[in-house]
């Protein structure tokens, strides 16, 4: 959510530090700060509030208040420090609820307002933090949302039937397929499980109750008194019908991580004294029907002891009972014995390690102090992780690279529900298809990567129907040409070195056109047990160079030399002159026949920004052969 | 044969981290990469329709309610707390899964390596030492760490961790704090409800992205490398 510096200063009579101090102090002590961007005159912050602050964090008080506490800055006016007020009742409405999922509802009677643009302030008050200002009415219910945490909504009286005067306002759950059109004009068809605001006289609805207002009752130029309502829902109740309908609003995402129902009474009179002052007329009386005690939480109690034992601190009663008193809760602090009575706002306050957790992150989590780990054998070593890195290491000594591909498959067996796309639809029951993927693809890139054969391996889990395992999956594919062949020898002799490494042959799933999967977890029940890792050796440091998207070119060139002639010497040269898009060169083969040496190699070109054809790869070889013929070679 | 194949970061990755941590003890441990929902949110914390189920996109597997691509590796301390009684020390790296949009420093699938250490009187300062002595095996050099008040549904206190790798000439990753994982101390309600006593045992739990690792140890700049397969990546490892 959004906060802005302007908004929270409204709570202190001292002046806020800056923006950049302010940023640091919610950082490492409160909540995580995504952005901090300047709107006017104003700072405005984005944090990050995670679910267990939500019900009062997502307000510019419980910014305010973890402030407070954090700068130890008195607050001028805690709107939920006193006992919330109330208005006279009024006869002119009455109020039914008659599902269970609303505890608590009430509607303040506002007669004689003037609807129109609302006063500077307030809307850039709203502005700061991303909000379009509608009129003075919508933007005072929005200010108290954003102020204090309480969905307000307000309706036009003049839009719902009066009965003798008296307007009737019922909640209830909403009927099978009964049809809501939002404010904004989407349409829902709702289920029994949710519920709505209706005009009790004529059963039509008015809202969708804790999440979105409806069509038709809303204010418009022409509304000269209101109902407004301040109201608790419970939070499954509308998190379920939030995610239903697609819909989650302020509204419901205030009640789904459940806020209080004692802020609704706050609500209500700060919602209908602001609108008073931005849209004049004057507050009839209010109704409403619901449990309007103040919730009293349970209290908390915590040992001293426990407190150091979870941050590895030797934290004395006096120290902790500074950051207690920061928070200004009820407690009691005795024989290290600490008993918090958390405000009514706080649902996150519940065990002891709720209220440690307070304690540390006003102490200061960077304070905790390391303690170094002891050294100690493991209780027993991993089989599967040992013999895979056997696996790994064989492969990797004749040549196989290993490769991870998705685990993700157009088609399979098992198939995911909510896939992220169509090719991505089920869990793979095999790792040959993606091997043999990923052979193809790197068919192209062998010149480039100096390889003759694509020689690759994967190890990784498979999905059956209820099966999962782990499978070592192989492939190789040589040839000359850049038709490639699948070669089955040289995947013999890698199966031959695994059965030398193991001392067990693998026995195989499936072995084909160059391609063979065995089951590593088969396998593990015929080897020994492990008893100690291997060392793994502390590679050198790599660091990895990004590479060109373009394909690369490959040329050919063979040519006679002296017989005293190296072939560093003539790669160095060749390499040099033809230039820098010249990536590789690769010596093919070297021969010599009637006292004369024969020299092949490939060249291979390649640029970052464009894909190279393959008259310009010629022209890049016209210098090689003016380097051979002024070196005396002879091209063949 | 001079022709030496490569083997894939991630596995290089985990190889290091399982000899450092084996070094104090951790046990490798393992759990399904298909989980059951109760190990995976219903014991970890975090109650069916409540909003910090929304942290993590999830993936569910059709016709099987009961089952979802585990979406951290966090489903494995559960498993292995209710095989192993305390004093545990344990690591996971294995693969999850998040429903997400992939780009270049997201993937859809990707790893996780978890720390779990359980025994009568395991703080915080614990895990600050634990993870200072791995970061700095692992990165080379002397890591710090710090903690920022954060929220995990299975840990009570939260954290953020951050970690400085001290100055080094041209490491660019080094003398700044960056931001690199949650964790804490983990939550009585787990901890009771893999069978373990939280009045006599208490420790913590790491999460951490491996994918992360390796990006910033081999300067990796697209995730989505690691598996596509491709060997002009592979091969430079």
């Amino acid at each position: 959510m959004l906060f802005s510096r302007n908004w929270l200063q409204t709570f202190f009579e001292t002046p806020l530090p800056q923006a950049e101090v302010l940023e640091e102090k919610l950082t490492f002590y409160s909540s995580e700060i995504d952005e901090v961007t300047a709107v006017g005159d104003d700072m405005v912050f984005d944090i990050k509030i995670l679910p267990d602050k939500s019900a009062w964090l997502l307000s510019h008080r419980g910014v305010a208040k973890e402030l407070a506490v954090i700068l130890d800055l008195p607050m001028m006016n805690d709107p939920l420090q006193e006992a919330p007020a109330t208005f006279a009742e009024t006869d002119t409405v009455t109020v039914n609820t008659t599902t269970p999922t609303c505890d608590y509802y009430s509607v303040a009677r506002i007669s004689g307002v003037t609807v129109g643009e609302s006063p500077a302030w307030l809307k850039t008050a709203l502005g700061a933090i991303g909000q379009r200002s509608i009129n003075n009415i919508v933007d005072a219910t929005n200010y108290v949302m954003f102020h204090l945490g309480q969905p307000l909504h307000a309706f036009d009286a003049g839009k719902l039937v009066a009965k003798d005067g008296v307007n009737n306002i019922t909640v209830r759950s909403a009927k099978d397929g009964e049809e809501f059109k939002s404010l904004t004009g989407e349409e829902y068809v709702l289920t029994t499980n949710d519920a709505v605001i209706t005009d009790g006289h004529t059963d039509t609805v008015l809202a969708l109750a804790g999440v979105k207002g409806g069509v038709g009752s809303g204010v418009d130029e022409s509304t000269t008194v209101i109902l407004l309502e301040a109201a608790h829902f419970e939070r499954v109740a509308t998190r379920l019908t939030s995610k239903r309908h697609k819909l989650q609003t302020d509204a419901s995402k205030r009640y789904e991580n459940g806020i209080d129902k004692t802020l609704a009474q706050y609500g209500l009179v700060a919602g209908a004294n602001l609108i008073t002052q931005v849209a004049g007329g004057e507050v009839v009386g209010m109704k409403s029907v619901g449990d309007e005690a103040i919730t009293r939480r349970a209290p908390v109690s915590v040992s001293l002891e426990r407190i150091n034992s979870i941050f590895g601190l030797a934290l004395t009663q006096a120290e902790v009972e500074i950051i207690i008193k920061c928070f200004g809760y009820e407690y009691t602090f005795k024989d290290e014995m600490l008993e918090v009575t958390p405000p009514f706002e706080r649902n996150d306050l519940v065990i002891a390690e709720d209220v440690i957790e307070e304690i540390g992150r006003m102490y200061g989590l960077t304070h905790i102090v390391s303690i170094a780990p002891t050294p100690m054998a493991v209780a027993e070593c991993n089989s599967r992780h040992f013999y895979a890195e056997k696996i790994r290491h064989a492969l990797m000594g004749i040549g196989f690279s290993e490769v991870y591909t998705s685990t993700f498959r157009a088609n399979d067996i098992v198939k995911i529900e909510n896939a992220l796309a169509s090719d991505k639809g089920y869990l793979r029951s095999t790792l040959v298809l993606n091997i043999k993927e990923a052979g193809e693809r790197n068919i192209s890139y062998r010149d480039l990567l100096g390889l003759t054969a694509v020689k690759i391996f994967e190890i990784g889990t498979v999905f059956g129907s209820q099966s999962e395992e782990f499978r070592v999956c192989l492939l190789v594919q040589s040839g000359t040409s850049y038709k490639a062949k699948m070669d089955e020898p040289l995947v013999a002799e890698a199966l031959t070195t695994l059965s030398e490494v193991l001392g067990v042959t693998p026995e195989l799933l499936s072995n084909e056109n160059g391609v063979v999967e065995f089951s590593l977890d088969a396998l593990l029940s015929q080897l020994p047990a492990v008893t100690a890792y291997e060392e793994v050796l502390s590679s050198e440091a790599i660091r990895y160079q990004p590479f060109s998207v373009y394909p690369s070119v490959s040329r050919d060139i063979a040519m006679w030399v002296d017989e005293s002639t190296i072939v560093e010497e003539v790669a160095t040269a060749l390499l040099a002159a033809a230039g820098a898009l010249c990536v590789r060169i690769t010596h093919l083969d070297t021969f010599t026949k009637d006292d004369r040496t024969s020299m092949a190699f490939r060249l291979v070109f390649q640029s970052n920004e464009k894909t190279l054809t393959g008259s310009e790869a010629d022209e890049m070889m016209n210098s090689v052969y003016s380097v051979i013929l002024e070196r005396g070679w002879e091209v063949r | 044969m001079k022709n030496i194949g490569h083997q894939h970061p991630l596995s290089k990755v985990i190889a290091e981290i399982n000899q450092i941590f084996a070094e104090i003890g951790f046990v490798f441990a393992e759990g399904p990469e298909r989980e059951l929902v109760k190990y995976n949110f219903d014991m970890l914390n975090v109650p069916v329709d409540h909003p910090s189920r929304d942290m993590q996109d999830t993936f569910y597997l059709a016709d099987a309610p009961e089952l979802v691509m585990r979406t951290h590796t966090s489903a494995v301390q559960v498993r292995y707390m209710l095989d192993n009684k305390p004093p545990i020390r344990m690591i996971c790296p294995g693969k999850v899964f998040r429903n997400e949009a992939t780009d270049a420093t997201h993937e859809a699938q990707f790893f996780q390596l978890e720390g779990l250490m359980i025994d009568k009187d395991i703080s915080l300062g614990h895990m600050k030492g634990v993870l200072e002595y791995f970061f700095s095996k692992f990165f080379g050099g002397e890591v710090q760490v710090r903690f920022r008040p954060s929220f995990f549904p299975f840990v009570e206190p939260g954290v953020e961790v951050d970690m400085k790798i001290a100055s080094q000439e041209g490491n660019k990753l080094s003398g700044k704090w960056i931001e690199l994982m949650g964790a804490g101390m983990v939550h009585p309600n787990v901890l009771h409800a893999a069978g373990v006593d939280p009045k006599t045992y208490q420790g913590f739990a790491f999460g951490m992205g491996m994918d992360r690792l390796a990006v910033m140890k081999y300067g990796v700049d697209d995730i989505r490398l690691m598996y596509n397969g491709d060997l002009r990546f592979v091969n430079q490892f």
